[in-house]
């Protein structure tokens, strides 16, 4: 752990209150005991199914109920199965808007709404990005513009809108969810794709890995942790077992190491 | 008739003179014959909508789970209230819901409809619901993803209300209350897999 860096855990469809959100939520809270994240991203469908204070309760604050008491934050983006009022939930950080921007250090984070992409949000973004001083350009959405998940795939119109100003404005990492297994893919046109759709869902087998991937889980669920120190991010992804599926050095302008 | 269009979209909100990448995209859908639509008197019935159906709000972020869903229910049923004897056409008058109509096909049948399509598809279409006015949308049915290249082609809309789709139906809805304000039946074209499941969205 480098002092000083940026160090977050993500997080994707995963409210549905069952037994392995629960323990990916506990696996969570322990990796943060030796390596303490500040924060976390969600990556969409926090709330499954029915939207009650009992469910936001169950599917979200009794399982990450370690992680808030210690003061880690979550920002929330909203999934397809979500309702857009969770952006009213103090919790997820949203700020009542449905698509926003936080500072972290050096890295600017720009969580959207890939449900409804209307020309708003995409010259929010624009002005957002271009506007940006940080070294680090992160977004974060539910559906995987580039997935090999044989459920969903990827989202390409989605793709021919966002991925130009991406290129544009230097992003360089972005995360989705959506696909209910994790993926890391290839870089394309230099920016690094991860899906984690299997923090609490799951399809078993579901990834069908082929020229875009660049390593994949299906087999449980998952969560992934980055730390963003200077030029250098590091990232670890960890099965609800404990096990590391998969990890890796992405350099600023550069190639994973 | 392209230029025109781009001139009503910008015309609509300088801040889209930066989307250029995705005028064009939707430029290379519509047959070059097409009319423009005029969406007259839309923006106003939805204005109308915002400012007279619906109670004024100013939302604050709480962590009081119970008041969110309260703030919702109160305004379900505020809006139910004013709109008792609202119909279906309200809003989207015949007139309106031909214009929609030839949009939403040039889409889907264009030179990107399998983008478009696959937008659909691939965010878990729901297929059969059968809907009604001031009827809710359901809390554990997932949202179909709007195609981006749709939105930029038709009037943009305040914050209280959003296009959806739902099954085959294009849906004006409370984006709050998740009421349905208004819909066209059969605008959409079948895209999808095998129905999940079906009903009726509830009140």
């Amino acid at each position: 752990m480098k002092p000083g860096s940026v160090r977050f855990a993500a997080i994707g469809d995963m409210g549905t209150g069952n037994p392995a959100q629960y323990e990916v939520a506990r696996r969570m809270a322990e990796f943060r005991q030796k390596y303490p994240f500040t924060f976390v991203i969600t990556l969409g469908d926090n709330i499954y199914g029915g939207k009650s204070p009992d469910d936001l309760r169950k599917k979200f604050e009794v399982p990450y109920k370690a992680l808030l008491d210690e003061g880690v934050q979550f920002f929330a983006s909203l999934g397809n199965h979500d309702d857009t009022n969770e952006r009213f939930y103090k919790l997820f950080n949203m700020n009542g808007q449905q698509y926003y921007s936080f500072n972290k250090g050096n890295v600017q984070f720009f969580a959207l709404d890939t449900d409804y992409l209307d020309p708003k949000q995409v010259a929010w973004l624009e002005t957002q990005l271009a506007a940006s001083k940080a070294d680090w350009k992160i977004c974060f959405f539910h559906h995987a513009l580039y997935s090999s998940g044989a459920f969903h795939g990827s989202a390409t119109e989605l793709r021919q809108v966002l991925e130009p100003i991406f290129v544009k404005y230097g992003v360089q990492v972005v995360f989705a969810g959506h696909e209910h297994v994790y993926e890391r893919v290839k870089p394309q046109k230099g920016i690094y794709y991860f899906t984690e759709g299997a923090s609490g869902e799951l399809r078993a087998g579901n990834l069908k890995a082929g020229p875009l991937t660049a390593a994949g889980y299906d087999k449980d669920q998952s969560f992934l942790t980055v730390e963003i120190s200077g030029d250098d991010i590091y990232f670890q992804t960890i099965s609800r077992t404990g096990v590391t599926v998969d990890s890796g050095t992405i350099r600023r302008a550069a190639q994973t190491r | 008739m392209m230029p025109r269009l781009i001139s009503r979209i910008l015309a609509g909100s300088g801040r889209i003179a930066l989307l250029n990448g995705i005028l064009l995209l939707a430029a290379g859908e519509m047959p070059a014959q097409s009319p423009v639509p005029a969406f007259q008197g839309f923006v106003e019935r939805v204005r109308q909508y915002v400012t007279s159906q619906r109670p004024v709000r100013h939302l604050r972020t709480t962590n009081r789970r119970k008041q969110i869903v309260e703030r919702r229910a109160e305004l379900v049923r505020r809006i139910r209230e004013t709109r008792a004897t609202a119909q279906q056409g309200d809003i989207f008058t015949p007139v309106l819901a031909d214009e929609f109509r030839q949009v939403i096909r040039s889409a889907f049948q264009g030179p990107n409809a399998i983008n478009v399509r696959n937008t659909v598809r691939r965010g878990d279409p729901q297929p059969g619901w059968v809907i009604s006015i001031n009827g809710s949308y359901p809390d554990d049915l997932p949202l179909t993803t709007v195609p981006p290249s749709l939105l930029l082609r038709l009037p943009q809309l305040p914050p209280e209300v959003a296009y959806r789709i739902m099954g085959h139906d294009f849906v004006l809805q409370d984006t709050e209350a998740r009421l349905v304000i208004d819909y066209i039946p059969a605008a959409i074209p079948t895209v999808t897999r095998a129905p999940l499941r079906s009903g009726h969205a509830q009140h």
